[in-house]
């Protein structure tokens, strides 16, 4: 009898591991269950269709639903799973019953922080996340002519960049001192802060969220700078893993929020696996678990659970987060933890700091690079790092992240070869001399 | 337990970030800090006194957090030192 696979979700992690499972065992018989229209898309790019970088929503998906027929994945949209029963292992599907399950994968995503605010429940909160509500929403903005995003996460970032684009009057309110602030340095959001005010978006930064005002729908937003009038208003808080269905079925669930879960994304409970937004994983520079990482993890994770729930042998490892994006006029990325993150934990660290240049410095359309490398002080291994920059941040970021697990040290970094070449490298690569700014720093 | 555990780990972040924003807001951009209501017992008792632990201390009470974590590692010292 062939392996029945259920797969709640399908996002990144659910259809990463429908197709996963079905490879490791193509008698298996999977079935994903999903809330939503589609699956298989890129809710990572409907930033930059509302922001017109790209000309529609259909390029956003990544495969058509008979492709996934065609590949033998049992896909059922609109569906939801209220229950999972370890017992009897059966799921309960709304409007179908239980349905029974040999192994099971988890990829149930994330929900949005909630707004503990006067107003939250009006019309005209946008939460990004579904591709058919982008689809109306963009229609709505094309509308609008006042706009308010509510946190300076990564998503408000590339929502903000996107509806300036647009041509909105856009204001950004956050309670923090700088953009960005619970993931980069002040250093580096500096060139985007003000690349932000150049592009027209009133930052309003130190501002606490107190009502979204109207009758049914938003018409302003009241802080402690003042009202704000807007047509629409983008909640863009953090990411918190959804882990219902999880705890309520008994798994353990983590100090973060996050299933618990091990290198083959297997739970507390046999036969159950997750993946994606919904579980924890241990960062290996500090060696604590953290959640929420980008569409590429949940994808990789919903891979190996997939493997794993089809009886394959595969690993996930421990993450190092290298991550990039695109911010007002600038790129900023990085890898592991910067300044602020290691202020926080109380981690030693050394430091080392440089700008250097991304072409040649007569070359047409040289941009700026200004690289920020953590080290520890003891082993001298590279622990973190942060960026920006007009080009060449996601390289090196995601060269740093593999320096980091490489346990490269700044000695290997200060005497680093690099490509030079005028139209894409400089004679000195910014990173090698942020490395012997540390060096220096050290000698006094 | 898991409960108390989410409930320690979502306020010791908090106001450990809080407090290190404060610190760089301050040393980059002669800003105050976030304007967030903060309790006391987290910025009066709780971030002094975790400044004060050495990190190889701090690393094992973290450690020590049930979690994914643990699945991958068992018993270790702080991270990266050889």
């Amino acid at each position: 009898m062939a392996t029945r696979i259920v797969v709640i979700g399908g996002g990144a992690a659910g259809i990463g591991a429908a197709g996963a499972a079905r490879a490791t065992d193509p008698d298996a018989e999977v079935r994903v269950f999903t809330e939503f229209e589609d699956v298989g898309y890129s809710p990572c790019g409907i930033p930059y269709v509302h922001g017109r970088e790209i000309d529609s929503f259909e390029r956003l998906f990544l495969a058509d639903k008979e492709t996934y027929e065609q590949a033998g994945i049992d896909i059922a949209y609109e569906t939801r799973v209220s229950d999972i029963d370890l017992g009897s292992r059966t799921v309960t599907v709304e409007g179908t019953g239980p349905v029974p399950f040999d192994r099971l994968v988890i990829a149930t995503g994330f929900n949005y922080e909630p707004l503990d605010v006067p107003g939250s429940e009006l019309g005209g909160l946008y939460h990004v996340k579904n591709i058919r509500q982008a689809m109306e929403w963009d229609r709505i903005i094309e509308e609008a002519r006042s706009a308010v995003v509510v946190e300076a996460t990564p998503l408000g970032m590339e929502m903000v960049t996107a509806l300036a684009h647009r041509g909105l009057e856009v204001h950004l309110v956050d309670p923090n001192p700088w953009l960005l602030a619970d993931a980069a340095d002040p250093d580096i959001m500096q060139p985007v802060e003000e690349s932000l005010i150049e592009m027209g978006v009133k930052l309003h930064l130190r501002t606490k969220l107190q009502e979204f005002v109207g009758d049914r729908t938003v018409q302003a937003v009241r802080t402690s700078d003042g009202e704000i009038p807007a047509d629409i208003a983008v909640v863009c808080t953090h990411k918190r893993p959804s882990n219902k269905l999880a705890a309520d079925a008994g798994l353990k669930i983590g100090s973060t929020g996050g299933v618990i879960v091990n290198a083959h994304m297997a739970t507390s409970v046999e036969g159950v696996f997750a993946a994606g937004d919904c579980v924890e994983l241990p960062h290996e520079v500090t060696q604590v678990p953290v959640v929420s990482l980008t569409g590429s993890h949940a994808y990789a994770q919903g891979k190996v659970a997939g493997t794993s729930a089809a009886g394959g042998d595969r690993r996930y490892n421990p993450v190092y987060v290298p991550w990039g994006m695109v911010a007002g006029k600038w790129m900023i990325g990085g890898a592991s933890t910067g300044e602020t993150l290691a202020t926080a934990l109380g981690m030693p660290f050394m430091m080392g700091v440089a700008e250097g240049i991304s072409r040649a410095r007569y070359y047409p359309g040289v941009m700026k690079v200004k690289v920020k490398l953590l080290f520890d002080p003891a082993s001298r291994h590279l622990i973190g790092a942060q960026m920006v920059g007009g080009e060449g941040i996601k390289e090196r970021a995601d060269f740093l992240g593999m320096a980091i697990k490489k346990r490269v040290t700044v000695d290997d970094l200060a005497s680093m070869e690099n490509v030079y070449s005028p139209p894409i490298g400089a004679l000195n690569e910014p990173i090698a001399l942020a490395a012997q700014n540390c060096l220096a720093r050290l000698e006094g | 337990m898991n409960r108390f555990f989410g409930w320690l780990r979502g306020n010791a972040e908090r106001h450990l970030l809080i407090a290190a924003q404060k610190d760089m807001a301050s040393r980059y951009l002669q800003r105050e800090g976030p304007v967030i209501r903060q309790r006391f017992f987290w910025r009066r008792v709780f971030v002094p006194l975790y400044r004060l632990l050495p990190w190889r201390l701090r690393h094992r009470i973290m450690s020590a957090m049930p979690g994914s974590h643990r699945q991958w590692y068992r018993g270790s010292g702080p991270p990266r030192r050889s």
